[in-house]
């Protein structure tokens, strides 16, 4: 199979997807008997019996599901994802959720420069050191990143980095929100905006508020990344090429770092990319222990208010990225590695 | 006839019993592997006698009568305890104890954290035997039946896949309500795919292999062939997977709770306990740190137990 068959055999696997996800969802948050009402995202207590027979009149709540399926999937089409809740002022659910998207790419970014750095030294090191101390103490801090429950850690990051740093008057870092500087809109990334307009002391306030959450994401998957790197690491320095390059008399440095890394990276380009798609959509719990406004924090708030027209554009946005982001991890294995064949 | 093949299952059970024996070995020499099953153990003993040590009605301050009923020492921290937080917290000087300071409701929280582990470890154990088995029997079946079924069963992991995380757990629970049932079945329905990945790998390369064509020769039936032989030679990276799991497990489950699917507030669960101390986190830091912290602890003992199953399963990991 040529690569580019292989790419339109996913992207029709993206379609379906989306398909289904959408059903799944729709029949969950709109047509499932015992959850809750579709239409209570749009109501407040004091309003008569009437008014919320017109907003459910107003929204298409009263016909059958496949029906409003149907309706949903048409004004989907032209552009019109429906309104969110009063959760989010009854605002356009897809503008919701574009304005707070830049605030959690900033966040994966950042979470997967930490994984990367952290983990590939860490991988690269429990490699070389196999079986002895620094490998011992790298599978300890492995397991512990995933065995941490995300939020408890973002809050001991909160309280030791914050609360206690400035009991002791030490300089602390902001403890959660993104910053609350006035910035200039071009981009809408945050800090794309302040470099751009070298507003430098955005720049750093909104840096400095990113480094506790994305910390606290990134390590949690450090250690994996780690893991894989150094059992991938492991099988190419047995490789008969490592062999010759050491007999030829190449210091170990560079055996490790122009020859075998080369190699062993390939599995950590893999982990990396489908780690960052799932942070993207993944980020919920530490979004919302920080405060920070992405959209992963709406995206609970929508949850909890039944809100289906936000939750519906948060799945199939997530689930286009995590496929797309699939695909594009094959295309650069394959690119890598030449062996590889689709 | 018959004696011979009884000495040939002999043979067979005496190579087991040394492969495990020899398991054993290795199993002792790690001191990884080791301090994670001494910890695993000693968490499941503590959830087996955990309303023994503990009076489980404690947990219910409303079954007390009013005079007992223990709201002044609200989020408070024995006075003349070893730890000092620092100012600004809430000191009790009465006359009982608290080695880990109290809660929202004024109870004990260590006694709480205690009545909370066997919740967790119960509902954890189900969750992942039932993600467990259900993947595996249906990754095995779609390997080794091959064709439209195993097409659509991966269609349907590819949508479950493509689900951002925790999100169908949270619309599942939040349209279920709040009961610990169906926070069981929003995680299973998150957990079992990859299961269904990882059988159906193993089974595809086992099927081609010579003793499935031999036990085929002989007539041995499909579902004998897969239950009784290709199953039980894949069956270990499915264990390793699943120790692993357990502790990824503990902790959604109780990410669920401290996101708020708790059925009662006051239920002593180590995700609900955490949640309790939210709002508190710089006068009562207690509150989030202890449960979170022994959270971590059995995750981490599961998955050190895991990780050292791993190694000495794969025998080309043993050395």
């Amino acid at each position: 199979m040529k690569l580019y068959e292989y790419m339109i055999r996913r992207l029709i696997l993206l379609v379906f997807v989306l398909f289904a996800v959408s059903v799944v969802v729709f029949y969950l948050v709109r047509g499932f008997p015992t959850g809750i009402a579709p239409w209570a995202a749009y109501i407040h207590s004091r309003m008569t019996s009437e008014q919320i027979e017109a907003v459910i009149k107003a929204h298409g709540f009263d016909r059958p599901i496949w029906e409003q399926y149907f309706y949903w999937l048409r004004d989907t089409f032209s552009g019109d994802w429906g309104l969110t809740g009063t959760w989010a002022q009854g605002r356009p659910a897809n503008e919701v959720f574009f304005n707070h998207f830049p605030y959690t790419v900033e966040l994966s970014v950042v979470a997967t420069i930490w994984t990367v750095t952290i983990g590939l030294l860490l991988g690269i090191v429990s490699a070389v050191r196999n079986n002895r101390l620094p490998d011992h103490i790298s599978r300890v801090i492995a397991l512990a990143g995933y065995s941490t429950p995300s939020y408890w850690f973002g809050f001991v990051l909160q309280l030791v980095f914050f609360y206690y740093f400035s009991l002791w008057n030490l300089p602390h870092l902001p403890s959660s929100m993104a910053s609350d500087l006035a910035r200039p809109n071009i981009t809408g990334m945050p800090i794309l905006d302040g470099l751009l307009t070298w507003n430098l002391a955005y720049v750093s306030d909104e840096f400095l508020h990113l480094i506790l959450p994305s910390f606290s994401l990134a390590f949690i998957s450090l250690g994996f990344l780690a893991r894989i790197v150094r059992a991938s690491m492991l099988e190419v320095l047995r490789q008969d090429y490592v062999t010759m390059a050491r007999s030829k008399g190449l210091k170990e440095r560079v055996v490790i770092y122009r020859h075998a890394l080369k190699n062993a990276l390939i599995p950590a380009v893999t982990l990396t990319g489908i780690f960052f798609a799932s942070l993207l959509g993944g980020a919920m719990i530490t979004e919302y222990v920080f405060s920070w406004p992405g959209v992963g924090q709406q995206a609970l708030r929508a949850i909890f208010q039944g809100d289906s027209n936000f939750i519906l554009v948060y799945s199939l946005v997530f689930a286009a990225i995590t496929v797309v982001a699939n695909l594009v991890v094959d295309i650069i294995y394959a690119f890598l590695d030449p062996r590889i064949k689709y | 006839m018959l004696g011979q093949s009884v000495d040939v299952r002999k043979g067979e059970w005496e190579a087991r019993l040394a492969d495990i024996k020899y398991m054993l070995h290795l199993f002792r020499k790690n001191p990884l592997v080791m301090t994670g099953t001494s910890t695993s153990l000693f968490f499941i003993i503590l959830a087996l006698l955990a309303n023994i040590i503990v009076d489980p009605n404690l947990a219910y301050p409303e079954g007390y009568s009013n005079s007992m009923y223990p709201f002044e020492r609200k989020y408070m921290w024995s006075a003349d305890h070893i730890v000092n937080w620092g100012s600004g917290i809430a000191l009790y000087q009465g006359s009982e104890s608290f080695y880990l300071g109290t809660d929202g409701w004024g109870r004990d929280l260590l006694k709480m954290m205690v009545l909370a582990i066997p919740t967790d470890l119960y509902n954890a154990t189900i969750i992942t035997i039932v993600a467990a088995v259900f993947g595996t029997l249906l990754g095995a079946v779609a390997g080794y039946v091959g064709g439209i079924f195993d097409e659509a069963v991966l269609r349907i992991t590819d949508v479950f896949f493509a689900f951002p995380g925790l999100v169908l757990a949270l619309v599942f629970a939040a349209m279920f309500g709040r009961t610990i049932e169906t926070l069981r079945l929003a995680i299973i329905l998150v957990w079992w795919p990859p299961y269904v990945r990882l059988m159906r790998g193993q089974v595809l390369s086992e099927k081609e292999k010579p003793y499935v064509e031999a036990l085929k020769a002989l007539g041995a039936g499909h579902s004998r062939i897969l239950l009784r032989h290709i199953m039980l030679n894949t069956i270990y990276p499915i264990l390793v997977q699943a120790t692993m799991d357990f502790g990824g497990v503990i902790l959604t489950f109780s990410a669920l709770m401290f996101l708020g699917f708790s059925p009662s507030p006051a239920l002593p669960e180590l995700g609900n306990l955490a949640a309790d101390g939210y709002g508190h986190l710089f006068d009562a830091p207690w509150v989030m740190l202890f449960p979170g912290l022994t959270m971590l602890i059995i995750s981490l003992a599961f998955n050190l137990l895991g990780d050292g199953l791993r190694d000495i399963l794969d025998p080309r990991l043993r050395r």
